[in-house]
């Protein structure tokens, strides 16, 4: 196998692997001073520094924002919540129409499909300033606008609008993925559950759902990591505090603070990265694998 | 028999079985269940918005005129935007962010990271391609963070400490001095991976057997890479450079993280948000800000039509071996 | 339960996969749909199941019209080439899906699954999930699976072609018992001619979407009706030969250069005076004898136990079955003779057989 690519020279990989490691560089160096700096006084560059910029100064101290700050909770757990409600959005729409899309011959599927590649390459970002009435309209609907416990409603400056707005911005890569899924299941099973006597709703939910569990599993972990990460959406469309995210919070105290205090932000970051890294860690091939298959449109 | 006479067959065999339309009905039905909610989100909130856009760019709404006293200006935006002294200097400097990030991260340094790590051992390339995916999986205030401490003055900044002061050049913020290199990088080591991962999968399907033909034909590393593989990633390159050509144009969360549109780093998709939604003064110019919007939407459709033109859409429709519901 | 056809017809664009099939089942009956790999045999069957809906025609099960129900509504049991078991499913569960589907009892379902496994002696491996099982084993759940619920129907879509040869011989026997004992209407499509020829009451031919004959499988191979089948039925396949039949001192001839073979006179009267026709014979039915039609031997294949010999008179070449201890070798000069009781004879240009409609 190593030899498929003809590298037989060990000299010559040395030198590849030296020339990779150097543009990698830029990466690793900000993981790396994150993790040096929430467990320090100050930094100067990588190294920790005590108050009189003598190495050492070793501390706690920084984490205190834990038990100090309730606030982190209150962040902690709407970005919680909205990346699990995302990541239950996006799986089970994505899944439903992915399924119809591949597996079910109906009029205009033909369109839809085109209209989701379409959206699929389309700048979503570019409609946000749209997206934005649409929110304040969806507010004024009764119950579900704004008086829904825990997400606080599907409108303006609700975290379920926020959800909303970044389910309807994933769908176009879930629903390629989810497509591209199914077309790899085999035609005679489900013929097979038909005629054994299943509608179509139940040969999706208990015999094809099952087949696709990497697929959905991949989806499953990028919605989630994207719901905790991001920034813009919430930000644009969430001005109520009780309602704002871990990455709001977070600029906050990089753009309130001055002069900021870089080893406390640090922390936050390290807090808001440890889940992220957990992840990234345990299911890379997953994660690669939804890039190669949601890029080429699903398939 | 005739066509004809099983047309008259079929035609009659309908007739005699009235339940036909009733079936067609619930054939629409079920799928229709399963694309309600996904249809429901397209509409709301691509569709409609499309809608919105266009129509508020032709009006005069901002937080001066509040969402009841606007009234219709016709294309009064887009002339002030033609005419507008920021537009050329932000033109210029959407061009030169988009360029530069594209030929130097998203398709160059992609196809570098791609090749090297395609031509070290199996697990090592894989290592590195997942550390290159980090950047796009980081929180992006986390990792904007990252790079404006690499920025920082003296003694603080990583840039400052471990490189130039060793070279004796003298500390400053490099984020204001050099605001463009922070900007590309920022962008670039981000827009790196989407490449990477294609450009990968790409060269591992090079078929075996024209590697080994190239090996027994005396090719060196840099022959192979020029006249086998390069000309086989031909597809891939068009995509990528495409694609991303249209999610640089229309990005800027990293720049609004990293600078504000501050120090000369304002692009056009940054300028329309912050003059419609985000900006110090709290002067919302919803119907300035859509117009700046709508031209990169037109853009976008536009070159939308055109993947779903050129990208083998046909190959990626097959129909369904199932008919009943 | 009986099945009728009427004038089945399936198209996709211009292309027809099925077109005016018309077939009646008995109940009880096992039918064998034969045909080489895209002749609509398949595609016939999945529009029995419900899979496909007819472009035209009605399909009938004890005369309920069934066009429009749905496959799950039609009690059928069917048996896939891929086997198509539930992987993320036991053996068990596999088994007792389509009753729980169909509200059975727990009781009786434990029951039947229990029987229906000793039946086909998966017994010991109701716990394993398929992708531990056998090909054969797998086999044998799937067939399992459609038997459980009580079908009124069965189908099989060439189960058995991913079979090693020796097991695609006793599975054979196997399904075919089965099928007598439960008394259970089959169709079984293949395009394995020993299968259908073996296992079915009566086998239908198809050739492009279009059913070439319905009858038991000895009269297919006796009185085959069409070129086509006369060349598809049958190993190692019929010979043919272009002659012209000629009423010679009141006998009729075939005849062509180098080749004189007289033939009974209800056979040779039925193409006398059309010009070129085609005579079809069997290898079984040609023994290198004494005397008769002159010829060369060209190729020998030894098949244990005939050797099949290809002699060539003139331009044409004749395959014969002979006798291995006869060491004909390559170049012998032999004599062949025909037994005239099993000669064919079509017309070149329809294709039809001259002998039978």
């Amino acid at each position: 196998m190593e030899d498929r690519l003809g590298m037989g020279n060990r000299w010559r990989v040395a030198i590849l692997l030296l020339i990779l490691t150097i543009l990698t560089v830029p990466i690793l160096v900000g993981y790396v001073w994150i993790l040096i700096s929430t467990f320090s006084q100050r930094t100067y560059g990588l190294i920790p520094v005590d108050a009189s910029g003598q190495v050492g100064g070793l501390t706690l101290r920084n984490w205190s924002f834990l038990w100090e700050d309730p606030n982190i909770w209150k962040v902690t757990l709407n970005s919680l919540i909205l990346a699990i409600g995302l990541t239950i959005g996006v799986v089970l729409v994505s899944s439903m129409a992915g399924y119809a899309l591949s597996r079910i011959s109906f009029p205009g599927r033909r369109v839809f499909l085109g209209t989701t590649l379409v959206l699929h390459a389309f700048p979503s970002v570019t409609l946000l300033i749209a997206i934005f009435f649409v929110l304040r309209w969806i507010s004024r609907i009764p119950i579900l606008g704004r008086d829904i416990p825990i997400i606080g409603g599907f409108g303006y400056n609700t975290l379920g609008g926020v959800i909303l707005v970044m389910l309807a911005l994933q769908l176009p890569l879930g629903v390629w993925l989810m497509k591209g899924f199914f077309d790899h299941v085999s035609w005679d099973m489900e013929r097979a559950a038909l005629i054994d006597g299943c509608s179509r709703w139940r040969t999706w939910w208990q015999i094809l759902l099952p087949q696709i569990r990497p697929g959905i599993a991949a989806l499953a972990i990028f919605s989630f990591i994207s719901g905790w990460n991001e920034f813009l959406i919430p930000y644009t469309y969430i001005t109520d505090q009780q309602q704002s995210t871990i990455a709001a919070y977070l600029n906050k105290l990089l753009s309130d603070t001055a002069p900021v205090n870089y080893s406390q932000v640090a922390a936050v970051g390290l807090f808001q990265l440890i889940p992220v890294m957990l992840f990234f860690v345990f299911t890379q091939e997953y994660l690669l694998s939804i890039f190669a298959g949601g890029a080429k449109g699903g398939s | 028999m005739s066509e004809s006479a099983s047309t008259v067959q079929a035609l009659e065999a309908g007739k005699a079985h009235y339940p036909e339309e009733k079936a067609s009905l619930r054939s629409l039905l079920s799928p229709l269940l399963f694309m309600a909610p996904a249809i429901i989100l397209v509409v709301v909130f691509f569709f409609i918005p499309v809608v919105i856009v266009l129509a508020i760019s032709l009006t005069d709404m901002s937080t001066a005129t509040g969402f009841n006293n606007w009234k219709w200006v016709q294309f009064d935006n887009y002339r002030r935007i033609a005419t507008h002294p920021n537009t050329l200097p932000v033109l210029r400097n959407t061009l030169m962010y988009v360029a530069l990030t594209l030929a130097l991260f998203n398709v160059g340094m992609a196809l570098v990271i791609a090749l090297l790590t395609t031509h070290v051992p199996r697990r090592s390339g894989f290592l590195f391609r997942a550390l290159w995916l980090l950047p796009r999986l980081t929180p992006s205030v986390v990792y904007i963070m990252m790079w404006k401490y690499v920025a920082a003055d003296a003694p603080y900044g990583i840039l400052n400490q471990h490189l130039l002061g060793p070279l004796g050049i003298p500390p400053t913020n490099w984020l204001p001095a050099q605001p463009w290199l922070f900007v590309i990088l920022t962008n670039g080591f981000i827009g790196a991976s989407f490449g990477m991962v294609i450009f990968t999968s790409a060269i591992e399907s090079i078929p075996y057997d024209y590697m080994v033909a190239a090996l027994v034909d005396g090719c060196s590393l840099w022959q192979r890479i020029r006249y086998l593989i390069l000309p086989l990633l031909r597809w891939p390159l068009l995509f990528v450079t495409t694609y991303q050509t249209l999610s640089l144009l229309t990005s800027f969360e990293q720049i609004l993280l990293l600078t504000e549109g501050q120090f000369g780093t304002e692009v056009w998709s940054l300028w329309a948000y912050q003059r419609a939604l985000s900006n110090y003064w709290g002067n919302f110019q919803w119907g300035f800000g859509a117009a700046l919007a709508a031209v990169l939407v037109l853009i976008g459709v536009v070159m939308a039509l055109v993947y779903m033109r050129y990208f083998q859409f046909n190959q990626l429709v097959q129909e369904p071996k199932i008919e009943a519901l | 339960m009986k099945v009728k056809l009427e004038n089945l017809t399936k198209r996709w664009g211009p292309v027809y996969a099925a077109r005016d099939i018309n077939l009646d089942i008995n109940d009880g009956e096992f039918v064998a749909f034969l045909g080489p790999s895209g002749c609509g045999k398949t595609t016939t069957l999945l529009l029995i199941a419900g899979i496909y809906k007819p472009t035209a025609g009605r399909i009938l099960f004890d005369d309920r019209v069934m066009n429009q129900v749905p496959p799950k509504n039609r009690n059928i049991g069917m048996v896939f080439q891929s086997y198509a078991l539930y992987p993320h499913m036991t053996v068990y569960e596999n088994l007792v899906f389509p009753m729980k589907l169909k509200r059975v009892p727990p009781a009786e379902m434990k029951a039947r699954a229990q029987r229906v496994a000793e039946m086909l002696g998966i017994s010991q491996l109701l716990d394993r999930r398929p992708g531990q099982l056998s090909g054969g084993q797998q086999q044998r759940v799937a067939l399992g699976r459609a038997l459980t619920k009580h079908p009124d129907l069965l189908l099989f879509d060439e189960p058995l072609s991913n079979l090693d040869a020796r097991l695609r011989l006793s599975m054979r026997a196997e399904i075919k018992r089965l099928q007598m004992d439960l008394g259970v209407t089959a169709i079984y499509v293949t395009h394995d001619q020993v299968e259908a020829m073996t296992m079915a009451d009566r086998v239908a031919v198809m050739k492009d979407g279009q059913l070439q004959a319905y009858c038991p499988p000895n009269e297919l191979y006796d009185r085959p009706r069409t070129l086509f089948i006369a060349g598809f039925v049958g190993n190692p396949p019929m010979n043919f030969i272009e002659v012209e039949v000629v009423l010679r001192d009141g006998v009729y001839h075939a005849q062509r250069a180098g080749f004189d073979l007289p033939l009974l006179t209800e056979r040779g009267g039925q193409a006398a005076g059309r010009g070129p026709v085609i005579l079809g014979v069997r290898p079984e039915d040609v023994m290198i004898a004494e005397e008769g039609i002159a010829g060369e031997v060209y190729v020998v294949e030894p098949l244990g136990r005939d050797d099949l010999i290809d002699v060539r008179i003139g331009e044409v070449h004749v395959h014969v079955l002979a006798d291995p201890n006869r060491r004909c070798k390559v170049g012998d000069r032999v004599h062949l003779c025909f037994n005239t009781q099993k000669i064919q004879l079509f017309d070149p240009k329809t294709e039809q057989s001259l002998l039978w409609t």
